[in-house]
């Protein structure tokens, strides 16, 4: 398989330098973004998130949990991804990757960073607090997980019902309200190939990048997290350039999430 | 013409028959995948290239040892070609069109009659359409070829090599339409138009393998 | 957990009656990436299963001249259950689980045909409410003839066991945690040939015959949903679109 990843990094850089994109798309646009909320029954929170072939779910669960020594009056927060063997002959079974491990803390930063959900409120009584899980699944491989996974994780955070508490407890089955949420985040990732700057790059795009940077932006008014990747760098103008176009697309990608 | 599908497990005939896609339990044949039946055939819908004496495959140099090269093409199973059996020096990457000249009990394969394709672009299809791509007598082919004026190569493992020159676009979407359906009927008929409607091409009624090859469909 | 009562006027505490199944669908060839796949709800369940091969098995010293190997891994994903969020990674169960669904189809997969090669199957749980290994089993059947992998007949699992004296069919959590019995049953569809059988409780000889007919019946019901799931992908001519309508 190796072999044909090197062959397809070649006839990428090279489709790409003549100007074209595969699937006519130019380098500014998301391949097809379908977005379900609700789908899972047992969890307070999800959403499935389809971008070009590539699918996340993502599954939000609140349970008890024990506070962090230093922050006693404040609820967890803990996101995981991963990385299924059947999403990717890429993908082996196991522990997580570091691909997997940094997808998880891409997402987690924008959440954290943007302080969207009053961590205070989730406190319960002393050395009792709520932790939030964030899951994210992914189910299939066709490159920019992390918008995806981004996409999925908000809209499932949107949905998120609150559990019943009674006598400091968590009543099993019953709920009141939902999870506030006082922002909303949207995650853009750009491909660099060549002098190329590609937005939502597939798969066979991705295994011809020589880097690649995500923009998180709050609410279209400002970036709460960025993370570059890659050996290859990027010029300021490179980085204005798609900061530009990041909050230009924030606002169609906040529509879709929130009436998703 | 709604031909049936059949699963794996599914009785084909009621006599013993020694098929790809089949096996023999207490004198009846069974099928061993999910696929269409024809009269006492199974032409499977999915699954994966099983190597032959004698077909034609495309890969790619995947590794290049002191007698010959590994190549890479589409399986669980590694190919060699010794090097004596061809005049250029490999290098890692390059494409060869050649002949499986033997498989050996743990399927490792050797190749012979090499040719090495320089600029083009690669195709990855089911291996189980390709005969459908090829057409019979070589019919469905050669109308893309010269619909497209490409240099194609088609290797029974799944993977199609294109010319850089001619209409490689074209090329590949006719390609993918004939993988997509494969399996119904009137598909040259299909293709001809498909093919016409897409670019400028020459007038294919003058083509008398084309005309046979829709008269073949017709009946 | 608070108990519930598992019959009521002669229905079981679902409304279903001994005999019934609870609701399956089943979509095939859902994923992009892998040779082949299935999704499967049943009841509650909600699984799905990818399958990659044949392919080079690695490590090389664990591949087999005679045969491919068969590498399946059932997980259950950490949101799975009603209760509390999970851990990831195999537990116990799961190892085992792994096992002997792989056997299931260690026996029916043409393995003979691919010597030192590897097929794998990934099933995972995203919703699990009773009866997870045999919706596996009949997922996987599903998954395997969409990639293509030949096999000599399709295999379908269900789960009966006895609730409240009464030998009933497809039990879900509830009736599998207060009731007497649970056993999961594999049968190949041709010759019924059992490939799966684990049983945990209380049933006599009686109640295994009861057990086997009922099986066998509801057995025919899932096939029919193996089939027509199939089929559904074959016969579509148009680009259809590949997702898993979770």
């Amino acid at each position: 398989m190796e072999i044909l990843d090197e062959l397809k990094k070649d006839s990428i850089k090279s489709l790409i330098s003549s100007g074209k994109r595969a699937g006519d798309r130019d380098n500014v646009t998301y391949r097809d973004m379908v977005i379900k909320k609700n789908v899972l029954g047992y969890s307070e929170g999800s959403a499935v998130v389809r971008l070009g072939k590539s699918q996340v779910l993502c599954a939000v669960k609140i349970g008890m949990g024990t506070p962090f020594p230093d922050r006693q009056d404040e609820g967890m927060l803990a996101t995981s991804a991963e990385l299924m063997p059947m999403a990717s002959y890429l993908f082996e079974p196991g522990p997580p990757s570091t691909e997997a491990v940094e997808l998880a803390r891409i997402v987690d930063r924008g959440i954290r960073a943007a302080e969207m959900i009053d961590m205070k409120k989730l406190y319960i009584d002393e050395g009792k607090v709520l932790a939030i899980y964030i899951d994210l699944y992914v189910m299939d491989h066709d490159g920019n997980l992390i918008d995806a996974a981004g996409a999925a994780a908000m809209a499932a955070l949107q949905c998120t019902k609150m559990p019943k508490i009674k006598n400091g407890e968590i009543v099993k089955g019953e709920y009141k309200g939902q999870l506030e949420l006082s922002k909303t985040v949207t995650t853009h990732t750009f491909a660099k190939i060549g002098d190329t700057l590609l937005l939502d790059p597939c798969l066979d795009e991705e295994k011809g990048m020589e880097a690649r940077v995500t923009l998180e932006i709050m609410d279209n008014d400002s970036i709460c997290a960025i993370q570059k990747w890659g050996t290859g760098s990027f010029t300021q103008e490179e980085l204005e350039k798609v900061m530009d176009i990041a909050f230009k697309k924030s606002k169609d990608i906040k529509k879709r999430i929130t009436k998703a | 013409m709604t031909e049936e599908i059949i699963m794996p497990g599914e009785q084909i005939a009621d006599k013993p028959l020694r098929l790809s896609y089949g096996y023999i339990e207490n004198e009846k044949t069974y099928s061993t995948v999910l696929g269409l039946k024809r009269d006492d055939k199974v032409i499977p819908l999915k699954g994966p290239y099983e190597a032959r004496f004698g077909d034609y495959i495309i890969g790619a140099v995947s590794d290049v040892k002191f007698s010959g090269y590994n190549i890479e093409m589409n399986t669980a199973y590694s190919a060699f070609l010794p090097d004596r059996l061809i005049r250029e020096k490999l290098d890692f990457g390059d494409i060869i069109f050649a002949k499986v000249m033997n498989i050996n009990e743990v399927k490792d394969i050797d190749l012979g009659q090499v040719r090495v394709l320089k600029k083009g672009e690669i195709l990855k299809v089911l291996p189980v359409k390709i005969p459908r791509i090829i057409g019979r007598d070589n019919s469905m082919i050669t109308l893309i070829r010269d619909a497209t004026e490409c240099s194609i190569f088609v290797g029974k493992n799944g993977f199609i090599w294109i010319s850089e020159k001619g209409n490689i676009n074209l090329a590949v979407s006719a390609i993918r339409k004939i993988a997509r359906e494969a399996h119904t009927a009137g598909l040259t008929d299909k293709m001809e138009k498909y093919l016409k409607e897409n670019s400028d091409i020459k007038d294919l009624k003058e083509n008398s393998d084309i005309k046979e090859d829709l008269k073949e469909n017709n009946n | 957990m608070e108990k519930v009562e598992l019959f009521k006027n002669g229905k079981r505490h679902d409304g279903r009656n001994i005999e019934d199944l609870r609701k399956v669908k089943i979509k095939a060839h859902v994923l992009n990436d892998a040779d082949g796949s299935a999704y499967l709800e049943w009841g509650n369940n909600k699984i799905i299963v990818g399958v990659y091969g044949p392919k080079e098995c690695i490590p090389r010293h664990l591949s087999n001249p005679y045969g491919a190997r068969i590498k399946c891994i059932y997980n259950m994903s950490p949101f799975s259950s009603p209760g509390e969020h999970g851990r990831s990674g195999p537990s116990r169960r799961s190892k085992e689980l792994s096992m002997v669904i792989g056997q299931v189809f260690e026996n029916v997969i043409k393995t003979e045909n691919f010597p030192k090669a590897a097929i794998e199957i990934f099933v995972d749980i995203l919703q699990g409410d009773g009866g997870t290994r045999c919706a596996a089993i009949t997922a996987a059947s599903v998954a395997l003839a969409d990639a293509g992998i030949p096999m000599k007949d399709m295999v379908s699992a269900l789960a009966v066991g006895k609730v409240s004296g009464t030998v009933v069919v497809d039990l879900d959590y509830v009736e599998d945690s207060q009731g007497q019995s649970d056993c999961a049953i594999a049968f190949s569809r041709r010759n019924k040939d059992v490939l799966l059988l684990q049983m945990e409780g209380d049933m006599s000889k009686e109640d295994m015959k009861k057990a086997f007919e009922l099986a066998l019946l509801a057995e025919e019901e899932l096939h029919k949903l193996q089939v027509d799931a199939l089929k559904e992908v074959y016969l579509n001519v148009k680009e259809r679109e590949i997702f898993v309508d979770i």
